[in-house]
């Protein structure tokens, strides 16, 4: 194996050193300050904070939450980039940029603007009242806010994966005699499914993390609609330093894994391929 | 009949992209379909299959209509350009995917999938992925899978497009044995014409949505009847000559010609030349053909077995020779030539050299529309006339040119003209006293007259109608002629005096005689309407109704002509093409 490939970038030498270097001072260092801090608390102070009613409730709420608003994703993801890939409508370009303003609004102001459709007072929350539903302050909140912000991740994911999805594949499977579920079951959706994979994970990574658009319509009633991030806020408040650590470095396991066990199905599905191919 | 297209139209955006096309495909038989890009083959293959849906018209496959059937419901089989394999699955499972569907067992499955892979080829290659195929390998296995399911139709979409030569020749063979081998009715497009001489039984060319010959390949070739399908099948010298009672005039010599019996009167026609039947020779006593001009070699280019030439043959000969392909502009005035090892070495040429030029045999075209000549009061008018935008862009597509003629005296009672002698079809501007003007030239000699309105743009619609017998036959050949070059949809508008319900079942008759006979005699497709009253009102009324139609209007008396013509001629905003073919 050589690195001297001929590229336009300089060598393999430099832009290595440089993505060590990087990787090393954005990433790994502060999550190893975070891991140390954690680490110098008593065992029992950790266990103590870690599992805490109120952290595991948080842990249940901020997880599954994500993992619901990712699933959400993919699924209406999934209708939006076909739709702008597939169909000619006037307006498309502007849908087409719509997409992306999750990614430029902070997202304090999407949670402001939630909270103001969604409250009992607000446009759709006083339709919903009467039926017993009720999105402000509730895990519904937690979740609509996280779907919206980690919205974007599934569909830029998906979009390029559905461009090569050629009509003409679906015309020959019209002609052998598929019918449309057919054709999407097995020959749309085995097309981009690790385009899907990609984009629950981008997604869901996403709104792990979220914090700002999520506290103004979660109400933060602890045990009910608290999420980790802000206990952690909370702990820093308390100058609570290594309580903060502590959940922090739970939730960088708990991410690690999900994300881990994704790249792991993706790679299995890869491996799967190139199995039939070789025998 | 295995495939029956009944007027199968498909618009896009208003603009017909299949126009009218009715065809019939026979069992077993392995049909082309040959056009340009955008000529609308693809478009009407993907409406055999069902993938797109016709706007008018009928299809049956074997004896059933599935116009209304979706494509999962035709059984055919359609092999892509880019072959269209799915990716993720093996050359199995891709092959026994339409089983699959049909939820055929297992064991059958991989019976049919082992036949299906000896039939192309590809024994052992079940198991890989389409990726670790060659394109002409990946190929093979698209037309195994399109056969899989036993379909009653195979169609091909340019199935070669993407493969070197080699390959395509190897796959080409491959799937002519396996059509003969299962006897299956096989449709094939394609813009190349080597392709489909060396494919087909026979042969469709399609041009803006039409279709516009079909015919064994030989025939198509030897006796093309359109000047596209002259040039587009092979390289065509065209020129314009006279036909006489004697034969074929071209440049002063007159030739036999062979195909046709003559006609009763002389009049200009379009001759088509083949490069390979041009003789050279070093002085006219030396050719064993009839004589056509002397002229200068101006190009040699050695291409194996053939040698090309370009002759410009000389200017005294007055040649009005036409273009040989339409590729480019200088071509036309060059004879161009073929010539095998064998004349090379009888008579060896060099650029610059003076030869005589014979022809061996000239195929004449059976359209009435030969050349155009803008005719206006003054030089400069018809000047200005012969670059009007319509004109310009109809005398492109048909290949053939413009000449300008001055009529001073135009329309003035008792006047004779410049000569009598009118070429081709005539050309005036549309203005305040156009009918007098029309009539005027009418009653001098002019035979075909366009009356051209400032601005006019190429129609959609073309109303067709002729007033008296005498004239149906040319005003049909006529309208076909023009149909073929612009993509606009034909109706023949037949209009009965007095008020509706009248002469209901008599006129419905005529209007169905009048497209049968276009269908039969012309290869012109047309709808058919009914209208009622005074002709030349009702066709006006008819023409105002909506923008970017023309009428091509048949006539064999001109009595009162001028004014019964009035209202449509004087100051309309429509093109009248004036079929006049009165009693001798």
């Amino acid at each position: 194996m050589s690195f001297r490939q001929a590229s336009v970038l300089p060598g393999f030498g430099l832009t290595f050193g440089f993505t060590t270097f990087f990787l090393s001072t954005m990433v790994l260092l502060p999550l190893a300050a975070m891991v140390l801090a954690a680490g110098s608390m008593h065992w029992s102070d950790f266990v103590h904070v870690v599992f805490s009613a109120r952290a595991l409730d948080s842990y249940r709420l901020s997880f599954g939450a994500s993992f619901l608003a990712a699933s959400i994703n993919l699924v209406f993801g999934f209708i939006i980039a076909w739709t702008l890939v597939r169909y000619e409508f006037p307006g498309r370009k502007l849908i087409d940029a719509l997409i992306d303003m999750p990614f430029a609004l902070p997202t304090a102001v999407s949670g402001i603007a939630l909270t103001t459709v969604f409250a009992q007072s607000g446009w759709i929350g006083r339709y919903l009242e009467p039926l017993g539903i009720k999105v402000a302050y509730t895990w519904l909140g937690v979740t609509l806010a996280l779907t919206l912000i980690s919205m974007p991740f599934a569909v830029r994911a998906l979009q390029p994966a559905l461009l090569e999805v050629q009509r003409d594949l679906e015309d020959a499977a019209e002609t052998l005699g598929a019918g449309r579920f057919y054709v999407f079951r097995r020959i749309i959706l085995p097309t981009v499914l690790p385009a899907l994979l990609t984009g629950f994970s981008l997604s869901f990574a996403r709104a792990v993390g979220e914090y700002g658009s999520v506290i103004f319509i979660a109400g933060n009633l602890p045990m009910k609609t608290e999420i980790t991030p802000l206990l952690i806020v909370i702990h820093l408040e308390q100058f609570d330093y290594q309580g903060a650590a502590a959940l922090g470095l739970v939730m960088l396991v708990m991410s690690f894994t999900v994300l881990f066990a994704i790249n792991l199905l993706q790679a299995w599905g890869r491996r799967r391929h190139l199995q039939a191919a070789s025998s | 009949m295995s495939i029956i297209l009944d007027q199968v139209t498909k618009h896009y955006g208003g603009v017909p992209v299949v126009n009218d096309v009715s065809l019939d495909i026979g069992d077993g038989e392995f049909f082309v379909l040959l056009g340009p890009s955008g000529s609308g083959k693809s478009t009407l293959l993907r409406a055999i299959a069902g993938l797109s849906g016709v706007d008018h018209g009928r299809i049956a496959l074997h004896g059933r209509d599935v116009t209304h059937l979706t494509a999962r419901k035709r059984g055919v089989g359609l092999v892509f350009q880019n072959y269209a394999l799915f990716r993720h699955m093996t050359v199995a499972d891709n092959i026994e995917f339409a089983l699959r569907v049909r939820h055929v067992r297992g064991k059958l499955r991989r019976q049919r999938r082992k036949e299906l892979l000896r039939l192309v080829a590809l024994e052992g290659m079940d198991e890989r992925l389409p990726a670790q195929l060659s394109g002409g390998q990946q190929q093979r296995v698209a037309v195994a899978r399109a056969l899989a399911h036993k379909p009653e139709v195979l169609l091909l979409d340019e199935p070669f497009g993407a493969l070197d030569a080699k390959i395509r020749d190897e796959l080409r063979r491959t799937i002519r044995e396996v059509q003969r081998e299962l006897g299956i009715t096989t449709v094939l497009v394609t813009h190349d014409q080597e392709e489909a001489f060396a494919m087909a039984d026979r042969i469709g060319i399609m041009n803006l949505g039409r279709l516009l010959e079909v015919g064994a390949p030989h025939d198509l070739y030897s006796r093309p009847a359109t000047r596209f399908v002259a040039t587009f099948l092979g390289a065509a010298n065209l020129i314009l000559a006279r036909r006489t009672a004697d034969g074929i005039q071209v440049c002063g010599t007159t030739i036999a010609a062979a195909d046709r019996t003559p006609a009763a009167n002389e009049h200009e026609v379009v001759a088509v030349v083949r490069p390979e039947e041009v003789e050279l020779a070093p002085a006219r006593a030396a050719l064993t053909t009839n004589y056509l001009a002397g002229g200068v070699v101006e190009e040699v280019v050695f291409t194996g077995a053939l040698e090309r030439l370009r002759v410009r043959l000389d200017a005294a000969a007055h040649t009005p020779l036409l273009a040989h392909d339409g590729s480019d502009d200088n071509a036309s005035e060059l004879l161009q030539v073929t010539r095998t090892q064998h004349e090379q070495r009888g008579f060896a040429v060099t650029p610059g050299q003076n030869v005589a030029v014979g022809v061996r045999r000239v195929h004449v075209l059976p359209t009435p529309l030969s050349s155009f000549t803008a005719c206006a009061a003054s030089a400069q008018l018809a000047e200005a006339l012969g670059r009007e935008p319509l004109l310009v862009e109809l005398a492109a597509r048909m290949k053939t040119r413009i000449t300008t003629r001055s009529e001073p005296k135009m329309g003035v009672a008792e006047a004779l003209c410049e000569s009598a002698d009118f070429v081709g079809t005539t050309v005036i501007a549309s203005q305040t006293d156009c009918a007098h003007r029309s009539e005027w030239l009418l009653r001098r000699g002019a035979r075909d007259l366009l009356v051209l309105p400032a601005g006019a743009t190429a129609p959609q619609r073309v109303l067709i109608h002729w007033m008296g017998e005498a004239a149906r036959n040319a005003t049909l050949a006529m309208s076909a002629s023009v149909l073929r070059h612009v993509p606009a949809e034909a109706v023949y508008v037949g209009i009965f005096p007095g008020q509706a319900g009248g002469r209901g079942p008599h006129g419905m008759r005529e209007l169905l005689d009048a497209r049968s006979e276009a269908q039969a005699a012309h290869g012109l497709e047309m709808r058919t309407e009914m209208r009622f009253g005074e002709v030349a009102e009702e066709l006006a009324r008819r023409l105002a109704e909506a923008p970017g139609q023309m009428l091509i209007v048949g006539v064999t008396e001109l009595t009162r002509f001028a004014e019964r013509f009035r209202a449509l001629l004087d100051g309309g905003h429509w093109p009248v093409l004036i079929v006049y073919r009165g009693a001798p």
